[in-house]
């Protein structure tokens, strides 16, 4: 507000009105009506009778003692209580912090045990899949599931001038499997006939059977094993290299090529009857010879 | 004289017996007390001030109790009594100390 307009108003106004209020009440701390009453006494105004002075002041002074008294006493009296429930406060408070520290070191003990239970958790997992990955090798393995996979196609067929001399005997077609086996196959079939470790190739007069099961040429063995090295591996394993310089001599009539899929059937189980299951402790020695087969 | 004695007996009275508070008026109780105070410690520096009156002194007593517990218990019924109470205490206690400072000023010339 510009100065000129407020001056006029606050000089209109009275001086209880624009004083700060600090400075009142300490100017005012004795009360007006004193003043009042003694200016009209002073103006001569005439003097109320007094016939027992100040009797009535003493009576308010005795009703003023009677009142800080009570306050005194009904404040000790009171004290046995408020101290009474501080106590029960002070041994609350120290019931909760026992509590609170005893929580503390339950959710320390839950941490370590959850540190543990995760550990074994881990340990648990990689023993499962390690399971797992051998219970996928080993199905493969017993060709218990069909796989599918890329791989090499070689067929073979007798030498074409149908000498039975240069037929394809059973021997040959075990070493062209014996050598992809160890050239790094990993399931193989022999004319839609899964190979397995109870597998057998054997001759039955002319035909070559396999799992009691005869064929008929051309032989058709598929492989699922990584094309990249396994023609060569074969070529390079001695079972390999002998067959083909066999092939060579006797004038087989064969081809090998990589296939980019590969399905392989599974092999029918014989069933078993003396087979009983065998406890853990087995199973983890015949893990350790899985390993290395 | 007779308002020391006074004092002597209301004190005396108080203690004699104990009268009980109603529940319900205790915390009124203190600030009645501060404002008693206030208007006990006017009456002895107008009576020193030689302005003293009976009537003006029974009026600020009972003006001054009534109207402290009244603003207190309004607090109360706000839900500011703890600042209301302070706020008049301070008040109180300003006045309480400048009317000492007057009595003191009567009583020692200093």
């Amino acid at each position: 507000m510009p100065e000129h307009l407020s001056r006029p108003e606050a000089q209109q106004l009275p001086e209880r009105v624009t004083m700060p209020l600090l400075t009142l009440i300490t100017q005012q701390s004795l009360d007006e009506d004193y003043l009042h009453v003694a200016e009209r006494q002073a103006a001569g105004a005439p003097r109320p009778p007094r016939v027992r002075p100040h009797r009535t002041a003493a009576v308010v002074i005795a009703v003023f003692g009677i009142l800080v008294t009570t306050a005194a006493v009904q404040t000790s009296r009171n004290a046995d209580i408020t101290d009474a429930s501080r106590a029960s406060l002070v041994s609350q408070i120290g019931d909760r912090r026992a509590t609170v520290s005893d929580l503390q070191d339950r959710i320390v003990r839950l941490r370590e045990s959850n540190v543990g239970l995760e550990q074994q958790l881990n340990q648990v997992t990689s023993t499962e899949q390690d399971a797992a990955s051998r219970v996928t090798r080993l199905e493969t393995v017993a060709g218990y599931v069909p796989v599918t996979g890329e791989g090499v196609r070689i067929v073979v067929d007798d030498a074409p001038n149908g000498d039975a001399t240069q037929a394809v005997r059973d021997e040959d077609l075990a070493k062209l499997v014996d050598g992809l086996w160890s050239a790094g196959a990993e399931a193989i079939a022999i004319n839609g006939y899964r190979l397995t470790v109870l597998s057998a190739i054997r001759n039955v007069n002319v035909a070559i059977h396999v799992n009691s099961r005869p064929l008929t040429p051309p032989y058709t063995v598929e492989a699922i094993g990584d094309t990249r090295t396994l023609q060569a591996n074969l070529l390079d394993s001695t079972l390999g290299s002998e067959f083909f310089s066999l092939a060579e001599q006797l004038g087989f009539v064969y081809s090998m090529h990589n296939v980019d899929e590969l399905s392989l059937p599974a092999a029918r189980f014989p069933r078993l009857r003396s087979v009983q299951a065998g406890t853990s402790a087995d199973q983890k020695t015949h893990m350790d010879e899985e390993t290395n087969p | 004289m007779i308002a020391a004695l006074g004092l002597l007996v209301g004190i005396l009275l108080g203690l004699w017996f104990r009268p009980d508070v109603p529940l319900g008026l205790e915390p009124y109780l203190p600030i009645a007390v501060v404002a008693s105070l206030d208007a006990v410690f006017g009456g002895l520096r107008a009576y020193l001030d030689g302005i003293f009156d009976d009537k003006v002194f029974v009026v600020s007593f009972i003006s001054n109790v009534v109207i402290a517990a009244a603003i207190v218990y309004l607090g109360d019924k706000l839900g500011v009594g703890g600042q209301l109470s302070t706020g008049v205490i301070v008040v109180l206690g300003i006045r309480i100390f400048s009317n000492v400072a007057a009595i003191r000023r009567h009583l020692f010339h200093a």
